[in-house]
């Protein structure tokens, strides 16, 4: 039942099907050619011939019709054709019939007749012609001399049929085979993977058929499920950590509560530090939400025209009081208008993130410089260079994991997400974060594509003052 | 104000009716969509703070639309566990006003039921705000305190203009982070408490009363009010 259901047995049962259909369409016209045509010619044949020999009778009598019968029979073939010329009585005068058949109409016509000659039954097609004065005469052919002829016609057809029909069976079977033989490799595979094991590819060689084109794209998408799931895994043991501690503090704070009953202004400042810590819990949920979001490329559907260089600006504005705070010059180097497609609350997220961070770790008297350029190759370049102390190279890499804080950033506040929201900010945007060197401190860039499109008016983060008022532009 | 509020947890609903009427002010409660509906359509309500998941897999949003459609015009709050930008926005193209998304504070939804309300009573197009001698001239961006004037950066001027246009009202800082930097998301810092306390250096430093108060575990109000 199962090979009947192949998809390969169904191809080449079609295409047998069909080339039997093209030889019958081939055969019908030949078959309709020999019996009609031809048939009739010969009819017109005899009919001439007949018509010949009455015009013998006419001129010469019946005596010298049933010579020239008699001659006729004598040259030629025996049973080639029939002959018979026979007086009113229809007794025969001369050819080749022994006996009038009396099958035969007395009218004149031609017929078509099963005869018996010579002990056989056979087909026979006949010219009956009334002569003048009652006497009779027969023109016609014995059919049986075509029947091989016709079987040899119906044998060449049913052999074809059966070449085929076999070679097409023989065909179907072989590609099936191949077809199966892959398709269980690629099967086996991916039911390895479903066991969990995702480090498994589908062969695909670079040879560009439809089953390795096929293999490639899922082999692009199998990657793409090994990265998520890896991303999973490290976010589900980092959550662990991270979400355990502060409700590991709650806990204790509220069980102390309620075993020692303290004083009641003992009680509220508990009961207050225990609301932040819940906040800090659903920062770090709401911060993983979003992570998740954007991992999930559906707020690509909402890109729309952002200038870059108005939201570091805004981004620069709303950080200035805490670098002032701190003693940090926070400056924007340059702001280009630099257009580009994306999410633009995202965007602003993104650099108020990379600020943030700079801000975290730039001692006072130091200095962060914002800048958004049009680079020689047209990206549009947002950078956050930090003269703090910089992030190792080996490190470089780990920090955009999720919950991962380098030993710098023990003791600050944080929940080690802010780098890694960058990052998947700048992925969702086509690109990556680059964190290099800035000799001292640390420079994070990404270089998005600039906006080709004809501008509708550029969303931004920052609309003008006064604006929003009536405007509200909801992100 | 009068206040219908749609919820069907228990804890939550308590929560919130006992806040308010210890703030002073009514509310009525509905459990279910069907219930919402018949109280919306025979009771006036000052705003109606809706929950977007209730019982029997109902969407608030299809209430909201519901209705929008029977021509209740009452400024609507979406509370609702899901964060998403795009479910927000979904929501308030239903017809909702505000959106505020679960866990909440109390004096967050309570400011920003203040909000809606005030602003449910209409705004005419002001060119001047005045607050006690705290005067902002929009047309020429002017401020002046008495008799002296206050420069103020443009952003600055935003803040305590958004302050202005809500005074006596509590402003929290989610709403300053929303409505003056645009930014609807958390940046994770005090940086609004740094702002607040560079305005209001500049507009109550030298002056006997305060204007810009802060609100405990609520956020801030400009109000010239004893």
């Amino acid at each position: 039942m199962r090979a009947l259901r192949s998809s390969a047995l169904k191809l080449s049962v079609g295409y047998i099907g069909l080339g039997l259909v093209a030889l019958v369409l081939f055969a019908a016209p030949l078959w309709y050619a020999w019996r009609v045509t031809i048939e009739d010619s010969r009819t017109a044949i005899f009919q001439a011939d007949a018509q010949r020999m009455a015009e013998i009778y006419q001129r010469q009598g019946p005596q010298a019709l049933a010579r020239f019968v008699s001659t006729r029979v004598g040259m030629q073939i025996p049973s080639e054709r029939l002959l018979l010329f026979a007086d009113p009585q229809l007794k025969p005068l001369a050819g080749n019939l022994g006996g009038w058949p009396a099958q035969v109409p007395t009218a004149s016509g031609s017929y078509n007749l099963q005869l018996r000659l010579d002990g056989r039954l056979t087909e026979v097609s006949l010219v009956h012609l009334q002569l003048a004065g009652g006497y009779h005469l027969l023109v016609g052919r014995d059919s049986a001399l075509y029947v091989p002829l016709e079987r040899g016609f119906w044998y060449a057809l049913l052999g074809a049929a059966v070449i085929l029909s076999t070679f097409g069976a023989l065909g179907g079977i072989l590609i099936r085979r191949a077809l199966l033989a892959r398709i269980h490799l690629m099967r086996q595979t991916v039911s390895a993977i479903m066991l969990g094991d995702l480090t498994h590819r589908l062969p695909a060689s670079p040879v560009g058929d439809e089953l390795n084109t096929l293999s490639q794209t899922i082999n692009g998408m199998l990657n793409q499920i090994e990265q998520l799931v890896h991303g999973v895994r490290n976010v589900s043991n980092a959550i662990a950590h991270d979400l355990r501690t502060p409700l590991a503090e709650l806990r204790v704070r509220l069980e102390e509560l309620s075993l020692m009953r303290p004083s009641p202004e003992h009680t509220f400042a508990e009961i207050e530090a225990a609301v932040s810590d819940v906040d800090r819990v659903i920062s770090i949920f709401n911060a993983l939400l979003r992570l998740a979001e954007i991992d999930s490329g559906t707020r690509r559907s909402g890109f729309v025209p952002v200038d870059l260089g108005k939201v570091a600006t805004a981004a620069v504005d709303f950080y200035q009081p805490a670098g002032e705070l701190k003693g940090v010059r926070l400056h924007l180097l340059r702001a280009d208008c630099a257009p580009v497609r994306g999410d633009p609350l995202l965007l602003a997220q993104a650099i108020s993130n990379l600020i943030d961070n700079a801000l975290k770790y730039t001692p006072a008297g130091g200095s962060i410089a914002v800048s958004v350029q049009r680079r020689t190759d047209q990206r549009i370049e947002v950078c956050v260079a930090d003269s703090g102390p910089g992030i190792a190279a080996t490190d470089r890499k780990k920090v955009t994991e999720r919950f991962y804080r380098g030993d710098a950033s023990r003791g600050t506040p944080g929940v080690g997400l802010g780098l890694s929201l960058v990052d998947a900010v700048a992925r969702l945007h086509g690109t990556t974060l680059e964190l290099l060197d800035n000799r001292p401190g640390l420079r994070a860039s990404m270089a998005l594509g600039q906006d080709t499109r004809p501008t509708e008016r550029p969303a931004s983060a920052a609309p003008k003052p006064g604006e929003l008022e009536h405007e509200p532009v909801y992100l | 104000m009068k206040v219908l509020f749609v919820e069907d947890n228990e804890r939550v609903t308590q929560f919130v009716l006992k806040g308010l009427a210890e703030s002073g002010h009514r509310a009525d409660h509905a459990s279910n969509g069907r219930d919402a509906m018949s109280l919306a359509a025979s009771e006036l309500y000052d705003a109606i703070v809706l929950d977007r998941m209730l019982p029997g897999d109902i969407d608030g949003l299809a209430i909201i639309e519901a209705l929008r459609k029977a021509g209740q015009r009452t400024p609507i709050l979406i509370l609702s566990a899901l964060s998403d930008v795009d479910e927000r926005i979904r929501g308030l193209r239903a017809g909702g006003d505000d959106y505020l998304t679960k866990p909440f504070a109390f004096g967050e939804l309570l400011a920003r039921l203040d909000a809606l309300t005030r602003r449910a009573e209409g705004q005419s197009v002001q060119t001047r705000l005045e607050l006690g001698d705290l005067r902002m001239d929009l047309l020429t961006r002017k401020v002046t305190r008495g008799e002296r004037d206050i420069a103020l950066q443009p952003r600055e001027f935003k803040l305590l203009e958004y302050l202005m246009r809500h005074a006596n009202q509590v402003v929290t800082r989610t709403m300053l982070l929303e409505h003056v930097w645009d930014y609807h998301f958390d940046p994770q810092t005090n940086l609004i408490d740094v702002h607040i306390s560079k305005l209001r250096q500049k507009i109550d430093a030298d002056f006997d009363r305060p204007l810009l108060r802060t609100v405990r575990n609520a956020g801030y109000t400009l109000t010239s009010q004893e």
